[in-house]
């Protein structure tokens, strides 16, 4: 067992590893680069969301608040990247820390809408402070990250391949914390709040601190992921707030399979790359006529249909595997090992 | 029982709701190590007292204290770090997580690791799960539910969630166990298992304050009774002595037509 799980182990870090060499181009290197801010994004999220069952609408808060601080002090302070990815993911932990304060002694739906509020304030204010984030032109120019090894030579994380190891790097490190915060005392106490917040108060858990530290630790990756983001794009603009990101990266959590460890990860690559994919399925009514003497051009489906067929996989899959594809196959996998029913995969 | 060490003390509780006079100046203390039962009809307020005791309600007026030491306005989860520890009248488990898993959710107070020896898995933390692990055995053994450890609680029968639910609340080991209405709902077997686990925890140095509906339970296992008929104390004494009280007689019982 212990022998299978080192191979296993050393397959999954060569290839991830190989992947830079193992993709036909840099465009798909490009979508595994975006899938990973996402990962880091869904995980975190996924610590509030699926382990504490608490819905957070302003997750984008914490994405652009760490992008837009690590990109501020790169162009107007020439700070390094280095320094300006801990600012942003500390700038995202204090105000999930003091939004925490205000709004998580009470939780519920108040927490729901007050989290989305937060999300559209702050997109606001990046709005409208033109003299510092330039409003709606958003910030171009942030660099990207250099890292010069003394003796060595520099590493230039312009290049996608570089870049690849260095938000490899970064989810690894996210999806660790998130297994070892979840295998302890921590994430029983979070499974316990979700279950029954009375019983869990009355065994002396504090469901304040925990929901707070849930939250905290989603923001620091946030950030962290938006510090990347910003300067892998090298251009950061409010629409980094917009509602449509919260709602991509709660369906990650929830596509993938909540309070599991790999569903967001699942969930993140899914998502990203799915719509990619079906940008290459064929069009079946090509080379048709849709009126007299108009044949239907396009030999792939036309946009709208894409989302639409997306849309469809994304029912279906809610439909069939209601908690998440990472429970779902690994029960099956489990039955066809045969395995207990015993055993099946703990959501706590 | 007399002459032991007073272990709580309730004084002059009262709690209203809106125009409603749940509990009306309630006083009673209660040794360590004795068994103390709160009787009375539905709605004297036997559950809103544990409520008000465990941080759930504040009281209108009066006081509560513990070992001396007022609990008034500590939240739940700190109340239940005094080592005051409750389960609930209506069943209250952890659903979707297993026997051993609950009563190890329950044992979260025994746990000390910092933050990062979680992240590297450092050996102290793994030595500490293994020995929560021991413990929630030893607790389960205890409770007669060993042999349910990898069952999810929503899937146990009704006598069975409720033991659990006692399970889980000697995790954080208390020192003042509070049991909303043990043996509601079971059939005779499985209410004599309960009351011969209460008498066992009380072995165990555990004092315990009970709140039931079922007169034959109480008489059996109580040291001493309060009871309470619409939110006021009406009796308080030994079980013979109840059992003889004229005014707990007509609380229970009516006072034949007029009330009915």
């Amino acid at each position: 067992m212990n022998g299978r799980r080192i191979a296993q182990g050393i397959f999954w870090t060569a290839f991830l590893l190989a992947v830079p060499w193992i993709v036909p181009d840099e465009y798909v290197l490009h979508l595994i680069i975006y899938a990973g801010f996402f990962v880091m994004l869904a995980s975190g999220l996924n610590l509030l969301v699926g382990y504490m069952g608490l819905l957070s609408l302003g997750h984008c808060a914490f994405w652009g608040l760490g992008g837009y601080t690590s990109a501020l002090l790169a162009i107007k302070q020439g700070w390094s990247f280095w320094l300006g990815l801990p600012a942003g993911a500390l700038m995202a932990v204090v105000f999930a820390f003091l939004l925490g304060c205000l709004i998580l002694k009470v939780r519920g739906h108040r927490f729901v809408i007050v989290t989305l509020a937060f999300m559209l304030l702050i997109q606001l204010v990046h709005y409208n402070w033109v003299g510092l984030t330039d409003g709606q032109n958003g910030l171009s120019g942030v660099p990207s990250p250099m890292l010069v090894i003394p003796g060595v030579g520099t590493i230039d994380f312009f290049s996608k391949t570089n870049f690849y190891y260095l938000i490899l790097f970064f989810c690894a490190v996210t999806v660790y914390v998130c297994y070892r915060v979840a295998n302890s005392r921590v994430g029983r106490a979070l499974a316990a709040i979700r279950q029954n917040e009375n019983l869990a108060e009355s065994v002396g858990i504090s469901a304040f601190r925990y929901s707070m530290i849930a939250f905290v630790l989603g923001a620091f990756f946030a950030g962290l992921s938006g510090s990347l983001y910003a300067h892998y794009i090298r251009y950061i603009s409010p629409d980094i707030f917009d509602f449509i990101h919260i709602v991509e990266m709660l369906t990650m959590v929830l596509i993938g399979g909540r309070a599991t460890i790999l569903g967001p990860v699942v969930g993140a690559f899914i998502f990203t790359i799915l719509p990619e994919a079906l940008r290459f399925v064929p069009n079946p009514f090509w080379g048709q006529s849709w009126a007299p003497g108009h044949l239907v051009q396009s030999k792939a489906l036309p946009a709208e249909l894409q989302l639409m067929v997306f849309g469809l996989i994304l029912l279906l899959g809610v439909l069939y595997m209601p908690e998440g594809l990472v429970p779902w196959f690994s029960r099956k996998w489990r039955r066809l090992r045969g395995g207990s029913p015993a055993e099946e995969v703990r959501s706590a | 029982m007399n002459g032991g060490k007073s272990i709580l003390e309730v004084e002059g509780l009262t709690i209203r709701f809106g125009g409603l006079v749940a509990v009306s100046d309630v006083t009673f203390q209660q040794t360590e190590g004795e068994i103390l039962s709160i009787i009375g009809p539905n709605g004297a307020g036997k559950t809103t007292i544990f409520n008000m005791m465990t941080g759930f309600y504040k009281p209108t007026a009066g006081d509560i204290r513990y070992r001396g030491q007022s609990t008034l306005g500590l939240p739940t989860h700190a109340i239940s770090d005094l080592g005051i520890i409750r389960t609930f009248q209506k069943t209250m488990v952890f659903p979707k997580a297993t026997v051993r898993d609950g009563v190890l959710i329950g044992l979260h107070q025994s746990s000390s690791v910092g933050w990062w020896e979680i992240l590297w898995n450092s050996a102290r933390k793994i030595k500490e799960d293994a020995g929560l692990q021991v413990e929630a055995d030893r607790i389960l053994e205890f409770t007669g539910l060993a042999d349910k450890a990898h069952m999810e609680a929503r899937n146990l029968p009704y006598g069975e969630q409720r033991l659990l639910e006692i399970a889980v609340g000697l995790a954080p080991r208390p020192d003042l166990l509070l049991l909303d209405e043990p043996a509601s709902g079971m059939n005779a077997e499985e209410s004599a298992k309960t009351l011969a686990l209460i008498r066992r925890i009380r072995e165990t140095g555990i004092t315990v304050l009970l709140v039931e509906h079922n007169m034959r339970v109480v008489m059996d296992i109580s040291d001493r009774i309060v009871v309470l008929d619409h939110g006021e104390k009406i009796a308080e004494g030994r079980p013979e002595e109840i059992q003889s009280n004229a005014a707990v007689i007509k609380a229970y019982l009516g006072e034949g037509f007029q009330r009915a």
